[in-house]
């Protein structure tokens, strides 16, 4: 049935929940040790790959612009160095990509749940005297007359 | 450009295009007999799983030019035109690393949600929407004159006809079928797509004796230029012209709003990178094969084809078919050639498809819903503007592109489209997600000097000014055919410079905590709630593990 008003049942959990928590105090949810140890841990993959991968594609990039003889020379039977280094290009991707993929499985996602379970917790003690303003209050006292709506 | 198989009508073509086509239109009377509102429309009610989103991003960001001017560019030039594949796939990692999963987590719909999510919103949406509407709009219109020329070339149909034809499809999915017809269109494209490709492959792998090597010795054997042809330099005389053209689509896919939109589809951030590996292993696989398809055509076809494969060798992929498959005139000649014809057109439909509905969401949900209604609008209203922004859009770029015709310059627009997109949307995009300081000056800034910046350079590209393809530039001391190494660090530069010289926002920098929060843990992020094609409840659609 088309729904006339914005915003539909969702299923309650804490990672899949309503959008609006007015509850969560979310500069203390920031501080918190356990979303500080989800931001360590992720930067400490994602910051160095992607330095890597960039390093990688341009260091590639750049002999193919200025080094054209070497990346035409024959490795293999007239096998060029140039599409050697292509094609590493590709092991890189999905060699990258996959290994991100069991770090979050594995590291990113519990901590992610644990900071997550975090601020609720914290958001539920401090009741409705929670004292940092959410996206909606601010968007209410931005003036812009938006009325608060769930989704 | 007119080449002998476009003499008459193709049969065999029509044929296998009328049951493509039959196909994503049952798809599509299904798609509509679920569409339940916004979230449906706009995200397939997010119930996309993994590994069906993987496939269609794939479908999605895999156009005509890949597959047909990748192809001819490896024919043509060589070396130079697997540069274009390598940075279309490294691409990902730039998606994968920074912006799937804060997509998923901190967006509803648009790129607008995530970039004015702690910015004076009004301002910040029309910033984004400006980015988003230049991108899929110089986009949209280098696929429907693409498809015009492909579908007369290969098929017979006249070149505004197929135009029109091509813009009607694309509605009908977009306009009764929203994301989730989209989506299964992109996901039988790349279905077809990748089965296509890989049979070529094996056909042109079978013709140089199974040894991949002799295929480059073959293919170097038939190019005059000799040893050269597997050498960069080729197409990208200019290595700074090279170094540009790779900033340009390593950062700028991050900044599609076609690709980005997608990851709205899925149920939640685990789904949405899951999704991202799924599509690197399909378009990587594909971009491998993509050496096969042009140095196959070079070794098959030899110097005799370059005429016959017409502008980019563009009709190099079709005319090796037809050539494996028996050659011109034979019944396997004419089959291949119709159905690389027929995958050529799915392709380009899952394409236009895609961005029409990222260009209508842009209007509706950032322009229409939160600008000009400010958020007072139900659900119906902005669904039914969403609709009518897609049929104004979906005709606008009809008439463009057959008021330009078959000469009007595709890489100028396929340039523009990804120029924008890494100097204007990426830049803003991930200062928003990063950035405490950063700021809604900034972000309108940003956006407006890397969206000028990219149409003023490609403007006085020797490309584009004085003429088609010219010798130098318009000006002396700026000769580059692609912007990206100035007009992305503009985009940034702009950010900062706007947000710097503007006061401090003391609600932005205090909403960034939350967004920062949000976007890292998935808290409070939209669930998914929508039927999929099959009408299975989404809530149970499997957070797929790759």
């Amino acid at each position: 049935m088309p729904g006339e008003e914005k915003g539909v049942p969702e299923p309650q959990s804490v990672t899949a929940g309503p959008e609006h928590h007015p509850e969560i105090d979310w500069i203390a949810a920031e501080r918190s040790p356990e979303f500080r140890e989800l931001i360590k841990k992720r930067r400490s993959f994602v910051l160095p790959a992607t330095i890597f991968f960039l390093l990688w594609y341009f260091g590639f990039i750049i002999l193919a612009g200025y080094a054209e003889d070497f990346m035409g020379e024959s490795i293999y039977e007239g096998f060029t160095v140039g599409y050697l280094l292509a094609l590493t290009q590709f092991i890189m991707v999905w060699g990258l990509g996959w290994l991100y993929l069991r770090r979050a499985d594995r590291s990113f996602d519990p901590l992610a749940r644990k900071a997550a379970e975090t601020a609720v917790e914290a958001g539920r003690k401090s009741g409705a005297e929670a004292q940092a303003p959410g996206r909606f209050e601010r968007q209410a006292d931005a003036g812009t007359g938006r009325e608060v709506q769930p989704s | 450009m007119t080449i002998p198989i476009a003499a008459d009508l193709n049969e065999t073509a029509l044929a296998i295009f009328a049951i493509v086509v039959g196909v994503t239109l049952v798809v599509t009377y299904l798609a509509s007999k679920r569409m339940t509102g916004a979230v449906q429309f706009y995200a397939a009610g997010r119930a996309i799983t993994g590994p069906q989103n993987g496939f269609a991003i794939a479908g999605d960001y895999m156009s005509a030019a890949s597959f047909l001017g990748i192809a001819g560019l490896i024919f043509l030039f060589g070396f130079d035109g697997f540069l274009y594949s390598v940075g279309f796939l490294v691409a990902f990692l730039t998606v994968l690393f920074l912006l799937s999963e804060r997509m998923r987590n901190s967006g509803k719909f648009t790129i607008a949600d995530v970039l004015s999510f702690r910015m004076n919103e009004r301002p910040a949406r029309a910033a984004a929407a400006l980015g988003t509407l230049s991108v899929a709009g110089f986009y949209l219109i280098a696929q429907m004159v693409g498809a015009g020329v492909l579908i007369e070339a290969l098929v017979g149909i006249d070149f505004n006809l197929a135009v029109i034809l091509t813009g009607a499809f694309m509605l009908i999915y977009v306009v009764f079928g929203g994301m989730l017809a989209t989506t299964w269109v992109q996901i039988i494209k790349a279905i077809l797509l990748m089965s296509a490709t890989i049979v070529l492959t094996l056909f042109v792998l079978g013709e140089v004796g199974w040894n991949p090597v002799d295929l480059f010795n073959e293919a170097k054997a038939k190019s005059p230029e000799g040893d050269a042809y597997l050498k960069p330099g080729l197409f990208l005389a200019s290595p700074i012209d090279t170094v540009s053209l790779g900033i340009g689509l390593v950062l700028g896919t991050a900044g599609l709003p076609h690709i980005l939109m997608r990851f709205f589809t899925v149920p939640n951030a685990k789904a949405a990178r899951s999704s991202v590996m799924w599509a690197v292993v399909l378009i990587g696989g594909f971009y491998v094969m993509t050496t096969a398809l042009g140095f196959g055509a070079r070794a098959v076809l030899g110097e005799a084809g370059v005429e016959a494969a017409g502008t980019g060798g563009n009709l190099a992929a079709p005319l090796l078919a037809e050539e494996l498959g028996g050659g011109a005139g034979t019944f396997g000649g004419d089959l291949f050639l119709a159905v690389i014809a027929a995958v050529a057109f799915a392709t380009i439909l899952a394409v236009v498809a895609g961005l029409v509905l990222s260009a209508s969401a842009a209007m509706s949900h950032d322009v229409w819903s939160n600008i000009v209604r400010h958020g007072r609008d139900s659900e119906r209203e902005e669904v039914l503007v969403a609709r009518i922004a897609a049929l104004s859009i979906g005709a606008v770029a009809i008439f463009i592109a057959v008021l330009g015709g078959a000469g009007l310059n595709v890489s100028f627009m396929v340039g523009l489209a990804f120029a924008v997109a890494a100097s204007a949307n990426f830049p803003a995009l991930l200062l928003s997600l990063t950035w405490r300081r950063f700021n809604t000056t900034g972000a309108v800034t940003g956006v407006i000097v890397g969206t000028v910046s990219s149409i003023l350079l490609v403007i006085i590209s020797p490309t584009v000014w004085p003429g088609p393809d010219s010798e130098g530039g318009a000006f002396g001391f700026y000769d580059l055919a692609n912007p990206g190494i100035v007009s992305v660090p503009l985009g940034f530069l702009g950010c900062w410079l706007g947000t710097m010289l503007s006061k401090e926002e003391r609600r932005a920098e205090r909403s960034f905590d939350e967004l920062y929060v949000r976007s890292e843990t998935g808290l409070g992020a939209e669930a998914g709630t929508g039927i999929g094609l099959t009408g299975r409840p989404a809530g149970r659609a499997p957070a797929s593990a790759m």
